[in-house]
């Protein structure tokens, strides 16, 4: 199963089982930049080859490998929905290669190789509850699965978010947000840290939502992401409520170099996240014997 | 399986014939320093099939220390890009390897090409690439190839093989490329007597091996054993830790290690170059992202880490064979005292309480 996009005829593919996305980057073009939260920007990309745009699919919960010319490449997660939505991704700077993103203007060109990871579950879920969890940018690797099912609404049980964040103005994806707020298929329960003036939602942190949602146990998966001190806290008050740890599934981040399982750099336990995640279940992850 | 018996000459004749169309690479020793390098030969009377095993593996040929990958031009105020893959491609003779390097190439081999992903930098190294193996006359220090079925001759992942006896090399041919060059020629087949004239070379050689290597046979795979099942104390890993000045050394002349670090680079004309280095997991900041946050933290964690690379059965299925080939550099270059053979008798000593 290599990761190719299809068209097996425009390069090495043939000779070696390898499309060529998966080693030589393609450029793309920033469309378009928004500004999130502080520190975290989305940028709207399209493919100036539109044979390769055409070709390229991905799955939720996969990763690019990006590179912003100049400077690097860095693994980045990707939340667009699979199916009609816009290629994007959204990224905080925080080192060398995410500040020279920051510096880019519309126009200006990236290159893109990918998808890799084994991506979320869908179809295995097909008749579940769905439980998102998330806290700050945990948000952006989950969007994918979540306009995913809400595209599919019929084929899945309660559909809840869980989501958190330090204040109101570190909510990720607030325009979705509030498309989902009015979608009646839909539980959002949203939360921060602190009080605030003119925030009329709740206060506190995630995991004291779990209790407020009356989150189903039975017949459920819960996807989380976010910081491991509220990882550990929702893993905790899951397991409590008697959730199975296969249904608990949560996405790793590391460091990456290849994105083809060669580097070795995010090697977990005996797997690595590059081809064997980033996806793992609560009950892999525990195996691993490494932090979160 | 053909063989040949070839003199000294033929052999000569063999190397300068095969430097017109590829690139020889083949053991020499330095002059001043007595170095043996596995280097490129220019002249083939310099080539030294007696040489002791190379400092360096010969990996560097296939995986060298820093290689261009990707070559590309940002032009940002046209908003333009012209990028090429770029990477040294020639035809490669690796003449003279030892089996311990030989089972080196076969594990990369089957970690680079043989996974989920073929890796295609290696693969453009590897495709045009002949490989001719020199069996071992007797052990050079700190060899321990009997302890982990890689030497002292190769019996497979050749396509030439030579044996040094009485009279001139014994070459086996071991695939259709070897087949090929044989063909090609009017090598002297062999007598069935200078086969088993091989076999008591060989046979020579191991009964010449250090009593700790020959004694350390069955421990390594004792010592597999616990390090997949995990069943080894937290404190044999600090002592072990203890003794690791994080200098890589043990990774980069380690003939399987395979980790590598990609970084661009500026170059002084405008442009960049994409270079693919090798890494070693006994660096703090292999695992560290952006943002500081290091999941991997103290170093007997990180020690422990490559030595589960080396010799864990899982690791071995990646490679078909453990991650170590026994050729001790690891043991020449460590500035604590935990090369390989000496993790393996930490961990015996605990198994035996401190007894052997």
């Amino acid at each position: 199963m290599s990761n190719c996009h299809g068209n097996h005829e425009h390069g090495n593919c043939k000779t070696t089982g390898l499309c060529p996305i998966v080693t030589f980057p393609e450029v793309v073009n920033i469309d378009e930049i928004r500004d999130e939260i502080p520190e975290v920007k989305t940028f709207y990309l399209s493919f100036p080859n539109k044979d390769v745009e055409r070709e390229f699919r991905i799955r939720s919960g996969q990763f690019i490998m990006c590179t912003v010319f100049g400077a690097g490449e860095f693994a980045v997660s990707l939340p667009p929905s699979p199916e009609n939505d816009r290629f994007h991704i959204s990224v905080r700077a925080v080192g060398k290669v995410t500040h020279a993103l920051h510096a880019l203007k519309p126009g200006d060109k990236l290159g893109v190789r990918g998808p890799f990871g084994n991506g979320f579950p869908f179809d295995e879920i097909k008749g579940k509850n769905i439980i998102y969890v998330a806290g700050g940018i945990g948000l952006i690797p989950l969007r994918s699965s979540i306009v995913h099912a809400l595209q599919h609404r019929e084929d899945f049980g309660r559909i809840i978010l869980l989501y958190g964040a330090r204040s109101s103005k570190d909510l990720m994806y607030q325009p979705d947000i509030k498309v989902w707020q009015e979608n009646a298929g839909f539980e959002t329960f949203i939360t921060i840290d602190r009080a605030e003036e003119g925030w009329h939602g709740e206060t506190g942190y995630v995991n004291q939502l779990i209790e407020k949602a009356k989150v189903p146990v039975d017949n459920s998966v819960a996807f989380v992401c976010g910081p491991p001190v509220m990882f550990n806290s929702v893993i905790g008050e899951f397991l409590k409520r008697g959730m199975s740890e296969d249904a608990i599934i949560s996405t790793l981040e590391r460091q990456m170099k290849c994105g083809i399982g060669k580097c070795q750099h995010c090697a977990v336990g005996r797997t690595l996240v590059c081809t064997d995640g980033p996806v793992y279940t609560y009950r892999q992850i525990k195996t691993l014997g490494e932090q979160i | 399986m053909s063989m040949y018996i070839l003199s000294s000459d033929e052999i000569s004749q063999l190397v300068t014939e095969l430097q017109a169309s590829y690139a020889v690479y083949g053991p020499q020793v330095e002059p001043q320093t007595r170095q043996v390098f596995f280097d490129l030969i220019n002249d083939a009377t310099a080539l030294d099939l007696e040489a002791p095993i190379p400092s360096m593996p010969v990996k560097e040929i296939l995986f060298p220390q820093m290689e261009r990958i990707l070559k590309y031009k940002y032009d940002a105020e046209t908003q333009s890009v012209e990028m090429a893959r770029q990477y040294f491609e020639q035809p490669k003779v690796l003449f003279g390897l030892r089996p311990c390097d030989l089972a080196g190439i076969q594990a990369l081999d089957r970690f680079f090409l043989g996974q989920e992903f073929v890796d295609d930098v290696y693969l453009t190294h590897r495709r045009q690439c002949l490989l001719i193996s020199n069996t071992c006359l007797h052990p050079f220090p700190q060899c321990f190839c009997v302890c982990t079925h890689s030497g002292p001759d190769a019996d497979e992942g050749f396509d030439l093989d030579l044996t040094k006896l009485a009279d001139g090399y014994l070459v086996k041919v071991g695939s259709e490329k070897g087949r090929a060059l044989a063909d090609a020629h009017n090598w002297t087949p062999a007598k069935p007597q200078q086969l088993s004239e091989q076999k008591a070379v060989v046979d020579k050689c191991i009964d010449l091996f250090p009593d700790m290597a020959t004694d350390n046979k069955a421990w390594v795979s004792r010592v597999m054993n616990r390090i997949t099942t995990g069943f080894i104390k937290s404190e044999t890993w600090e002592y072990i830790g203890d003794q690791c000045l994080e200098c890589g050394a043990c990774s980069f002349v380690c003939p399987t290690c395979s980790c590598f670090n990609i970084e661009d680079a500026q170059t002084e004309c405008g442009e960049c170059e994409r270079l693919r280095t090798r890494d070693s997991c006994s660096f703090e900041g292999y695992a560290r992202m952006a943002g500081d946050h290091n999941p991997r933290q103290p170093v007997e964690d990180r020690r422990n880490k490559r030595f589960f690379c080396k010799l864990s059965y899982s690791q071995s299925k990646k490679y078909l064979r453990p991650g170590c080939v026994g050729c001790g550099r690891c043991q020449w270059v460590c500035p604590g005292d935990i090369g390989l053979p000496n993790v393996v008798q930490y961990i015996r000593r605990e198994i035996t309480g401190g007894e052997a």
